[in-house]
């Protein structure tokens, strides 16, 4: 897995590359935390190029939500298809997660 | 307003030794150790035994290393001359698994079914503040990586059943596919 980080206007847009499986979805929850202690407020996690997610990226996903919730800060995730969006479907969290279609939506809704 | 599916289609995990999923006649069999770095791996030495026709071979596949992870870690604390026992039989119809492990069992269990009725009445109630308590069951032994929601995906998933035999040290399952409804006439 792959984390590339880029900047929309105040938006932090974290491009995922890869699959998000028990042996690295730490890493996702490890950058955001580090982005939190910089100070950053808007996060757009970008999961277009991730086509398998398990438990334990479910589980990074959901920690990052919370803790960002908790913060009064903004999250918003994105691009999530095929498999991964299955998994999300089966856990019944479509609800939970701030989920849109593209980046451009929720570069849109981060201006609301 | 409330969403009555979840409610209506309220499952659970039982407990049933005699269940017709631990048949285990004509079924594939291999055997691993409990090293956690090799799940991914293990799990793919299954899979490949299943026919391409089944679509979402990505989802079989993930559900399928979920419960071998849970054996590794969980039954047979990584513990690796300790045995992970699988059996596996797939079709274009179907996907059927027994695994096995050499731990203490799901000692859990009822806890999780009590967790997860709560979990699915706050959904019911599309209590959304509410849900952030029910996305993830964890245990005192839960680590930081245990996402705590492996089997709330797999008892949607294994549709035609999630049972654990007695001791809840083995768990059977199966899945159907849907089949490709042929024209009449």
């Amino acid at each position: 897995m792959e984390l590339k980080i880029r900047k929309n206007g105040f938006n932090y847009i974290i491009d995922v590359n890869g699959e998000m499986d028990l042996y690295n979805s730490y890493k996702l929850k490890e950058l955001v935390m580090k982005m939190l202690e910089k100070k950053v407020q808007r996060f757009i996690i970008n999961l277009e190029n991730v086509d398998y997610i398990d438990s334990s990226g479910i589980g990074a996903l959901i920690y990052i939500c919370s803790t960002i919730k908790k913060m009064n800060l903004r999250l918003i995730i994105t691009n999530i298809h095929g498999s991964v969006k299955k998994v999300i479907e089966l856990t019944k969290l479509m609800g939970y997660f701030p989920i849109t279609n593209s980046i451009e939506e929720a570069i849109l809704q981060m201006e609301d | 307003m409330s969403d009555k599916t979840y409610l209506s289609e309220m499952k659970e995990i039982r407990v049933d030794e005699n269940s017709p999923l631990f048949d285990k006649t004509g079924m594939l069999y291999k055997e691993f150790p409990s090293d956690y770095r090799q799940i991914r791996y293990f799990t793919l030495l299954i899979v490949q035994s299943a026919p391409l026709e089944i679509k979402e071979i990505n989802l079989l596949e993930q559900q399928i290393s979920e419960v071998i992870k849970n054996a590794v870690k969980h039954g047979n604390q990584c513990a690796v001359d300790k045995k992970v026992r699988v059996w596996y039989s797939f079709d274009s119809t179907h996907a059927h698994l027994i695994v096995q492990d050499q731990g203490a069992g799901f000692k859990d269990l009822e806890k999780w079914n009590e967790f997860n009725k709560k979990r699915l009445e706050i959904l019911s109630a599309q209590d959304f503040e509410k849900l952030s308590d029910f996305v993830s069951f964890r245990t005192l032994k839960s680590d930081d990586n245990d996402g705590g929601n492996a089997l709330f995906a797999a008892l949607e998933y294994w549709n035609g059943g999630f049972v654990f035999n007695d001791s809840r040290n083995a768990v059977a399952m199966l899945k159907s596919f849907p089949q490709k409804k042929h024209a009449i006439g």
